[in-house]
């Protein structure tokens, strides 16, 4: 048996549009339905020209991030039950809209790149410290090294930190919670040869120091990644790596 | 469109801008309302007690230095209902701030730090509720007289 629920939702027009204007839309909704499903019903059999991401309806792609009633959510893992008679959709804050719900992500890979979110090949020492481990020709990882970084590495993207984050929505500058968390979860992992490299990164304008700790980051995030924890614990290392600079050589090239 | 604060108008903007146009970010509707960020305001305003208290205290200072009835009647202005209730507000908001960042701080612990790993995260957030309860109890008696 449905339930009548009325969706207020954000529309967004770049050729028509100064400005974004809501729109509501009243559907029966199933009682088992996810927000996105009720999106979606919408853009099916209602107004086909709704738009919003979305793909795997698992909370595993980070595509479908909106706000629901002010606050960022993945809508594939909500449950439309949870919310009154009346629900708000909109984009997720702190993003330049694109159109309806969707909004623009290039700023955010701009930022993601800056980090180098992926294993830099091992130099020097920790060439030597990567032979010491690698056993017929891979890299060995322990379980207890794996689970220093694990948490990190849950991340899907999707966004809702830097929903949440009042340090996003101030310093367009800061790289933000995902970013700083991926390379500290790059930093932390024992294959990885870059942590110089990420923690002059983190040392510099806009990145680990601009973070004010407010932790909502954490308490959105729907994967319990924690980037709050993950940008904390990166700035103890940058800090580290800094002060250890001076009494540690780094070596160089000869 | 209900009323919404604006983002800054740069925040989360590509390096190069698209072919479309875009509207500017924005905090949601609800924004004024929502639990966190009442929280989160609630946190960045003790921040102006905590600056009215460290102008006080300015003041108690150049009072000592003008002489014992520039003192004396500071102290009276202290002894004042509403500058002990500013002090105990004072006392609510470092308790409130304290335990917020006890609560946060140990998590900010890395699985290492080079070589040492750190205490497991209850014993780090027992340390500073003991460093906090002891550096108390020893002002506390030094206040009280019972040192020096």
């Amino acid at each position: 048996m449905g339930v009548q629920k009325t969706f207020v939702i954000t529309r967004f027009d770049p050729d028509k549009d100064e400005v974004p204007k809501t729109q509501s839309y009243e559907i029966e909704c199933q009682d088992d339905w996810k927000v996105l499903d009720a999106i979606n019903f919408i853009k099916d059999e209602v107004d086909a020209s709704l738009s919003h991401r979305w793909s795997c309806r698992m909370a595993v792609c980070g595509s479908c991030g909106m706000m629901i009633d002010g606050e960022p959510k993945l809508t594939c893992k909500t449950a439309l039950s949870d919310y009154g008679d009346t629900v708000q959709v909109e984009p997720l804050a702190n993003f330049p809209v694109v159109r309806d719900l969707v909004v623009e992500l290039e700023g955010f890979m701009d930022k993601f790149k800056h980090v180098k979110p992926w294993i830099v090949s091992a130099k020097e020492e920790a060439a030597h410290r990567a032979a010491a481990t690698m056993k017929e020709g891979t890299y060995r990882q322990s379980a207890e090294e794996l689970m220093e970084f694990k948490q990190f590495s849950m991340c899907i993207n999707c966004l809702l930190c830097y929903s949440a984050c009042p340090v996003v929505s101030n310093e367009p500058d800061f790289l933000g919670p995902a970013a700083i968390a991926l390379g500290h979860r790059y930093n932390m992992d024992s294959r990885d040869g870059g942590q110089a490299e990420r923690n002059e990164i983190f040392r510099g304008e806009g990145t680990v120091f601009s973070c004010s700790y407010a932790n909502e980051c954490s308490e959105v995030c729907p994967k319990g990644v924690d980037p709050a924890a993950a940008v904390n614990q990166a700035k103890l290392n940058a800090v580290i790596d800094w002060a250890t600079g001076f009494v540690v050589s780094r070596g160089g090239d000869e | 469109m209900p009323d919404r604060k604006a983002s800054h108008p740069q925040a989360m903007a590509p390096r190069v801008p698209g072919r479309t146009r875009t509207a500017p970010p924005m905090q949601p509707a609800s924004w004024r309302t929502s639990t966190r960020m009442k929280q989160y305001s609630r946190f960045g305003m003790t921040g102006w007690i905590y600056l009215l208290a460290s102008l006080s205290a300015i003041e108690m200072v150049y009072a000592l230095g003008s002489g014992p009835e520039a003192y004396e009647q500071m102290q009276r202005v202290f002894a004042h209902p509403l500058a002990v209730l500013f002090h105990a507000i004072c006392l609510f908001s470092v308790g409130y701030v304290l335990v917020r960042f006890f609560g946060l701080f140990p998590k900010a612990q890395p699985a290492r730090i080079g070589p040492l790993k750190p205490p497991p995260q209850p014993v780090v957030a027992a340390m500073l509720y003991g460093a906090w309860i002891g550096i108390t109890v020893v002002l506390g008696a030094i206040l009280a007289g019972g040192v020096f």
